[in-house]
């Protein structure tokens, strides 16, 4: 039986009086493409940042790849790749210095972080930009060589936290490609995203988190038919709706309730 | 378009914007350093206010003086002070300050009148302003008191006078503006702004050495300089008030006209950048030009040094190629060497007492700790430059002990550099240093450089600060850490100057390093423990660490 990938129990993050994140049990089984959804300020972030070292849970366990995250914390960092809300970047390096500088963090050779940072340079289209200093990248430069800088080591896991923000359409393609290369040779990525299409396209598998908690966890099918039942059971879904195949728009809209607000009408605008 | 039934009203937008000033500033004081930000600007206000009200006075009774004295004339004597003051004061200040973001109030459907106002009332609202209109006021009242008659005229040509700063003022700011919206001139703007600061510190050697033979060069210059000064503003300005105090109501009139000619030419420079900004420029730095995308390039290979890991070669690497691209760190480099040549000058002037005079084989223990103080900026808050950068050395496998050990090597590297400099700087400038000077000083820092990289370790990880190296005002390290950094440098230089004199006076200088090398043991062992503390510490602070720098 295969080692899942990633493991919370009971995952819970205070700040204060405020509940961050509450009893969150995600199980995420190597090779899924795992999307992680929920509104603003559902507590996606601060998970992802106790996921990945950024952040101290209060409470809870966290395994990755059968590694107790507390206990094996370095172990767990060299296997996963993370691209966080901040990105992470030194901005007094050039484009090429950093990967260089990132693989040789991640315990790469001198001549395998460079050889890996001109490849990646250049399959991100940065590779004219190389000797240019990271701070005057353009936003989706920057987010294009945190992805780059997240990869270079060959990570198990990949966590991106909103990857896609700021990257233009060509960029976009040529990185969902290569996570879906990632993919087919069995890595696994977490992803948030609050750009739905993209999650129903790549992710087989979704987990839905509202004010702390998480309140779905399956693949999309699964989500489907919860959803289906839940509104065959209630009579505030309309019978031709419930019948269309339901979008992960629709899913998520459903779970966190936000239907009426999307449905409220501004009478005054246009 | 329901329900907007007329055109946006300029008052109603001026109202508005001042409103939401308004609110930011009564929502700052919900945090603490809000309310403490609160209680330094009643400070600075008071003091702005006690100043501008005595200026007032002084520069009142200086008009009154010149007036009742039939010397009008040299009412620019008080005039060029103000006038100096008004431009540039907020320059300077600009470099300490973030300038206002006019891209901001564009989004609004402002016209360009409503704009221009917006602007200038914001330029009328700073200290400048304040002050030198106050003073203004105060020459105005010495000359009403010294001769009421002249009061309506020197009123309209004060008021002139004022409106013609107050517009050149925001001439040079929107200019400034301009070239302090890209990073490479803002350093650049902070290095002259840095050098400029330093070169205040040569004033009093220079005076001290060249003051008594320079009387007669300075009436030469002053002779020279007049007839430059009446064709500027305030000279303007001062001859339009003594033209008509002694009745000649044509070159008054002349002059007061010519003060309009500037205001003309100013306001048409000014509104070059200003209808600019409305038009919506972009400043960013974001890439001008797209060049087409080159094959693979050959990356370099990282450093390698031996003895040391990947990682922490990585991390030395990292912080040099940091340092030696910051302007203002750079510029530290050679600040030992610059107060080396100031002490050298004071020296170079007969005059007994001074310090490095008395006792010149100290001028390289003293460039040495000189040295050693600059780099307390970089050791006390050793993430603060690193930014957003944190989150990759909290996600990353290497071991907080590592990335620390590289600054630190990094920081070590910095002052052997220094420190070389410096020995080399008190060569030229006094003579070598003897050989157990050298020794003394090399074993006095090898005890004072363990200390303070240990606490520096320590309180980088308590209570980091993020800074740019590229723009002054944002290098300071946090109230504790300044304070802490305080104490230990009175104690590791009062140790070690107590143990140096002490070698001295009983001229065996030789005990000095014998001393400092037991001292250095302990605090190596000081350092290994903290070092080892280090993990630990920065796995408990990855919160604070994050929300401070990644601001």
């Amino acid at each position: 039986m295969d080692v899942p990938a990633i493991v919370t129990e009971g995952l819970t993050r205070r700040f204060g009086e405020l509940v961050a994140v509450q009893d969150v049990n995600l199980r995420v089984a190597a090779g899924q493409f795992f999307g992680f959804l929920g509104p603003n300020g559902a507590g996606k972030s601060t998970t992802i940042k106790m996921l990945t070292g950024l952040l101290a849970a209060t409470s809870g366990q966290i395994q990755v790849l059968g590694l107790d995250f507390a206990e094996q914390m370095v172990e767990v960092k060299r296997q996963i790749g993370v691209v966080p809300e901040g990105m992470g970047l030194f901005g007094r390096l050039t484009g090429s210095e950093y990967l260089n500088f990132v693989g040789r963090m991640y315990g790469l050779d001198r001549e395998t972080a460079a050889k890996r940072a001109a490849e990646l340079l250049d399959f991100m289209q940065l590779a004219d930009q190389q000797k240019k200093l990271v701070t005057d990248y353009s936003h989706g430069m920057q987010k294009k060589l945190a992805l780059a800088a997240a990869v270079i080591h060959g990570p198990k896991i990949l966590f991106l936290d909103e990857p896609f923000e700021g990257v233009d359409a060509i960029a976009a393609g040529t990185v969902k490609a290569m996570l879906q290369r990632m993919i087919a040779r069995g890595a696994t990525i977490f992803l948030t995203s609050h750009v739905l299409e993209i999650v129903e396209r790549l992710c087989s598998h979704v987990a839905i988190i509202h004010r702390g908690r998480l309140v779905a966890q399956g693949s999309l099918e699964e989500l489907r038919a919860g959803v289906e039942a839940q509104a065959a059971s209630g009579s505030e879904i309309q019978e031709p709706q419930a019948a269309e195949k339901l979008t992960l728009e629709e899913i998520f809209l459903r779970t966190v309730g936000g239907q009426k607000s999307a449905e409220q009408e501004l009478s005054w605008l246009g | 378009m329901a329900g907007l039934t007329s055109r946006p009203q300029a008052r109603a937008q001026l109202a508005a914007i001042a409103r939401v000033r308004w609110l930011v500033f009564v929502h700052s004081l919900r945090t603490s350093r809000g309310a403490l930000e609160l209680f330094s600007r009643i400070v600075i206000g008071s003091a702005i206010t006690v100043g501008g009200l005595g200026g007032a006075v002084g520069w009142g009774a200086g008009a009154w003086y010149f007036v009742s004295h039939g010397e009008s004339e040299w009412l620019a004597l008080l005039l060029w002070p103000i006038f100096a003051f008004w431009q540039f004061f907020p320059v300077m200040a600009s470099a300490f300050t973030e300038t206002l973001d006019s891209s901001n109030l564009l989004r609004f459907p402002l016209n360009y009148r409503a704009y221009v106002v917006l602007r200038l009332i914001y330029g009328a609202l700073d200290p400048a302003t304040v002050l030198g209109g106050l003073w203004l006021l105060g020459i105005l009242i010495g000359i009403a008191i010294a001769n009421a008659r002249l009061f309506s005229w020197a009123a309209l040509v004060l008021l002139a006078f004022g409106l013609l700063n107050l517009l050149l003022t925001q001439m040079i700011f929107a200019w400034v503006e301009r070239w302090l919206a890209q990073r490479r001139t803002r350093e650049i703007f902070a290095v002259l702004f840095f050098l400029g600061i330093i070169s205040f510190q040569l004033l009093g050697p220079m005076l001290s050495r060249y003051g008594p033979r320079s009387t007669p060069a300075l009436h030469k210059l002053g002779a020279e300089v007049s007839p430059v000064q009446r064709a500027l503003p305030p000279g303007i300005a001062a001859n339009a008030i003594a033209a008509m105090a002694a009745g000649q109501v044509g070159k008054a009139a002349a002059s007061l006209g010519l003060l309009g000619v500037f205001g003309i030419v100013i306001v048409r420079v000014l509104s070059i950048r200003l209808r600019a900004q409305y038009r919506g420029e972009n400043l960013s730095e974001a890439p001008k030009t797209q060049s087409t995308r080159k094959a693979t390039e050959q990356v370099k290979l990282g450093w390698s040094v031996p003895g040391l890991s990947g990682p922490v070669t990585a991390v030395l690497e990292k912080e040099l190629r940091y340092l030696s691209r910051s302007g203002p760190m750079l510029l530290t480099l050679i600040t030992p060497i610059i107060m080396l040549l100031i002490f050298g000058l004071g020296q170079a002037r007969s005059a007994p007492g001074g310090f490095l005079q008395r006792s010149p084989d100290l001028g390289f223990p003293v460039g040495a700790s000189y040295s050693l103080l600059l780099l307390t900026n970089l050791v006390y808050n050793n993430f603060g430059a690193d930014g957003g950068g944190i989150q990759f050395f909290l996600a990353s496998p290497v071991r907080f002990r590592s990335v620390v050990l590289g600054k630190n090597l990094a920081h070590v590297t910095v002052l052997a550099l220094e420190m070389t400099v410096v020995w080399i700087g008190v060569s030229v400038l006094f003579h070598p240093p003897t050989f157990a000077i050298t020794v003394a000083t090399l074993s006095g820092v090898l005890f004072a450089v363990p200390v303070n990289l240990a606490v520096g370790n320590l309180l980088s990880l308590r209570s980091p600060k993020r800074i740019e190296f590229g723009t002054f005002g944002r290098q300071r390290a946090s109230q504790l850490t300044v304070l802490v950094s305080f104490g230990v440098q009175i104690a590791v230089f009062g140790l070690a100057a107590t143990t140096l004199a002490l070698a001295r006076h009983y001229r065996e200088v030789w005990l000095a390093p014998v001393a400092f090398l037991l001292l250095a043991v302990f605090s190596f062992a000081g350092y290994e423990l903290a070092l080892r503390r280090v993990d630990r510490l920065a796995l408990g602070n990855r919160e604070t660490l994050s929300s401070e720098l990644c601001r």
